[in-house]
């Protein structure tokens, strides 16, 4: 190699190499391993080193292949960036496979003579490869310059290539942080806002497996009736076994983790003695790492988290799990385990808020059915007296007593339902339901056909699907309907409307960011509520109405409650009632 | 002609217990709370006897219906009705000088052909005392 010649030549490359290596780093930094960073990262690697072609290719660990993804210079076709390299396979790796699996630099100046080199064009006479690292110190792509020059590149520029790798390196790593970090987030959040259990956990293995790159991922549960641990939400073959397959305590290293309490992490995972092998998200000899980690809820292990990843296709890359990944599983887990306890407070909050009515609800009851019942008596002894006498001569008296007796009895089952209503108001089912179309049902069985009160329905087009319980929204809503209608014997209006909630109103109303919410109201012109009446009209046995026990809005209460949704009456008072529901979207 | 007050919120029992009590012959006066009680008893210059719901306004609403009876007419008797057993308001009324208590639902027993029994035994104690208190009047009065 000519000594002058190549200084001369480097004194050329030098010239704005450490502004160029500059404005890659700060391009790495601010955009992350956006198409535009890497191919600029590339131009420059191939600039640096006075390179006549350059390509930049991926690994990708599932299928241990390369894939050709950025190139610079002259002659690419199609074809040619097509190319793929096979990394399990023996020979044909080609330089840049032997720089992925050694994750070294290798610098040619004479390819034909070169043990690794694979031509993919036929005129290159020198090659350099540098690896880009990721974060686990493995190759996550080479970058690769060619020359038409025998012995054109030397260690200077091997150096330089190195460090303009490491801008790649930097972009990619930062990518892959972000989008931990994304992932993190995103479960941060659903777990915050997703109060369905078993949709919270789906989501959990959906977003783990998806973006921290596991192969399978599976929550399982500890049953306290059985004291087994319970599959709830899972991928793959799996997701078919969710609720039936099951460990005992100590069984397989899912049922080890719970027990203990602690992590296991490991690589070929069936050696391990504690090993069952009874339900994985793939085929158990094809199962390559494994990392379970307890979930813990008030000091108490409640379940377990665990993740998967497939064996290894190539002997020079590993599939196990990090330190780094058992500390974000752990995270994860323990998000989860605080969501599930929420979850559960909230079910008891509800629960108990409902049971503390249960002592005047019962005696209410008998009061009221004790009531009835006497005035049905009352009638029963009044129809044997006039029978008894000889009658009525139009039998007018006995008639009407048997009218009274109906309208005795209609109450007493008015009372049942109510009670029966009010007990069930938050049992509730979920599935996806049209609100409008509820409401359109709604409105004709329970609006009259003839009444004085003007109707007028303002339904959105664009409500979306909202998962609730269709029959139980349908109980709530026809409360408010009648309602409406009975403080309105005169006449009057009811206009029943809904619309989707804009986010910024969500904030306002203190609802979750993130989650859409939908608003339905009833709005009448009767006497409305006065101010210190609007804490009052939701508790049970409130009523202005003879009729029933009074819960009615204490039943409507309880099914919005049910369906984490709010009940308010916003009216203004003397001007007419306003009753506005707001559901959230997603249950 | 006796007269009775009879005090109850609801509708179908005030209904049923003034038709039954009217069969009787009783001039009856209904009211449907312890308040329009109140004005009835001042209106009507008191009742010969009262029967009242327990349970009105407020749990014991009849014993506000008992002392305005008595504070009226010291011999007027007063017959308190409970419909889910409040037995501890019953006695109290009793220890304040109601007459009677009757649960309105008894298994197997038609109560208002009992409360028409007891307003009858009521009306004779009202006149016992009554009488009682003009034969005193006749003898301390100075001749």
């Amino acid at each position: 190699m000519d000594l002058a010649g190549a200084q001369g030549a480097d004194s050329g490359r030098c010239s704005g190499f450490v502004e160029t290596l500059h404005e890659l780093f700060a391009d790495a930094v601010r955009c992350g391993a956006t198409p535009d960073v890497l191919q600029r990262v590339l131009d420059a690697a191939m600039r640096s080193v006075n390179g006549t072609r350059a390509f930049l290719a991926l690994v990708h660990r599932e299928t241990a292949e390369m894939s050709v993804a950025y190139t610079a210079g002259e002659g690419w076709t199609e074809e040619r960036r097509r190319l793929r390299l096979h990394l399990a396979q023996e020979t044909n790796r080609g330089i840049t496979g032997h720089v992925a699996l050694t994750s070294k630099p290798y610098m040619t100046g004479d390819t034909a003579s070169d043990p690794y080199y694979l031509a993919f064009f036929e005129d290159a006479r020198s090659e350099i490869a540098v690896p880009v690292l990721g974060m686990t110190g493995h190759a996550a792509g080479v970058i690769n310059v060619e020359s038409d020059a025998p012995n054109a590149f030397t260690s200077d520029d091997c150096a330089r290539l190195v460090a303009i790798a490491q801008a790649a390196s930097v972009a990619l790593g930062l990518d892959g942080f972000r989008a931990r970090e994304t992932a993190l987030i995103e479960i941060g959040t659903s777990l915050n806002t997703t109060i369905e259990t078993d949709a919270l956990m789906r989501k959990v293995v959906d977003e783990a497996a998806e973006a921290l790159k596991y192969e399978g991922c599976s929550v399982f549960l500890l049953d306290q009736e059985t004291n087994r641990l319970v599959l709830r939400a899972s991928h793959k073959a799996l997701a078919e076994e969710v609720g039936v397959a099951s460990y005992a305590l100590g069984e397989g290293i899912t049922g080890w983790v719970a027990e203990h309490g602690t992590p296991v992490r490991l690589e070929d995972p069936q050696k391990d003695p504690r090993w069952a092998g009874l339900h994985t998200e793939m085929p158990a000899d094809e199962i390559g790492a494994l990392l379970a980690v307890p979930i813990i809820s008030r000091d108490r292990v409640i379940g377990v988290l665990r993740v998967v990843r497939s064996r290894s296709h190539s002997p020079w890359f590993s599939n196990r799990f990090t330190e780094a990944d058992e500390r974000v599983l752990t995270t994860i887990a323990s998000q989860l385990g605080s969501a599930l306890e929420n979850a559960a407070t909230f079910k008891r909050l509800v629960r108990a808020e409902r049971m503390a009515a249960w002592g005047e609800l019962s005696a209410k009851s008998a009061h009221m059915i004790g009531n009835r019942t006497f005035a049905l008596k009352g009638d029963l002894n009044e129809l044997r007296f006039l029978l008894e006498s000889g009658g009525s001569a139009d039998r007018s008296g006995e008639l009407a007593l048997i009218d009274s007796m109906e309208r005795g009895i209609a109450r007493l089952e008015e009372i049942l339902r109510e009670f029966r209503d009010f007990v069930m108001a938050t049992q509730i089912t979920l599935a996806d339901a049209d609100i409008n179309q509820t409401l359109r049902e709604v409105i004709g069985e329970f609006f009259p056909r003839r009444s004085s009160v003007q109707l007028e329905l303002d339904l959105a087009d664009d409500l979306p699907p909202v998962r609730c319980d269709a029959a139980k929204l349908k109980r709530a809503f026809s409360e408010l309907v009648e309602n409406a209608v009975s403080f309105q014997p005169e006449g009057g209006v009811l206009r029943v409307s809904t619309r989707l909630m804009a986010p910024e109103e969500q904030v306002g109303a203190r609802l979750a960011p993130g989650r859409s919410y939908v608003e339905i109201e009833f709005a009448d012109a009767g006497p409305g509520v006065s101010e210190e009446l609007k804490n009052r009209i939701f508790l049970p046995f409130f009523t202005s109405r003879t009729k029933g026990m009074g819960l009615g809005l204490s039943i409507v209460k309880g099914i919005v409650d049910a369906h984490h949704g709010l009940l308010r009456e916003v009216g203004e008072p003397g001007k007419g009632a306003r009753f506005v529901i707001i559901l959230p979207v997603r249950g | 002609m006796a007269r009775v007050l009879v005090v109850d919120d609801e509708d179908e029992v005030r209904e049923a217990l003034v038709r039954r009590l009217s069969r009787e012959g009783y001039e009856v006066t209904a009211a449907d709370s312890a308040a329009a009680a109140r004005e009835a008893i001042a209106a009507a210059g008191g009742f010969d006897v009262v029967v009242t719901d327990m349970s009105m306004e407020r749990a014991d609403s009849g014993l506000d219906v008992l002392r305005d009876a008595m504070a009226h007419d010291v011999f007027t008797e007063v017959i308190v009705l409970t419909a889910y057993g409040n037995v501890q308001n019953a006695v109290e009324s009793m220890r304040r000088g109601a007459f009677d208590y009757l649960e309105k639902n008894v298994p197997g027993v038609d109560v208002f052909e009992l409360l028409v029994i007891k307003v009858g035994q009521a009306m004779e104690r009202r006149r016992a005392g009554v009488s009682t208190l003009r034969r005193l009047d006749l003898r301390t009065r100075p001749s």
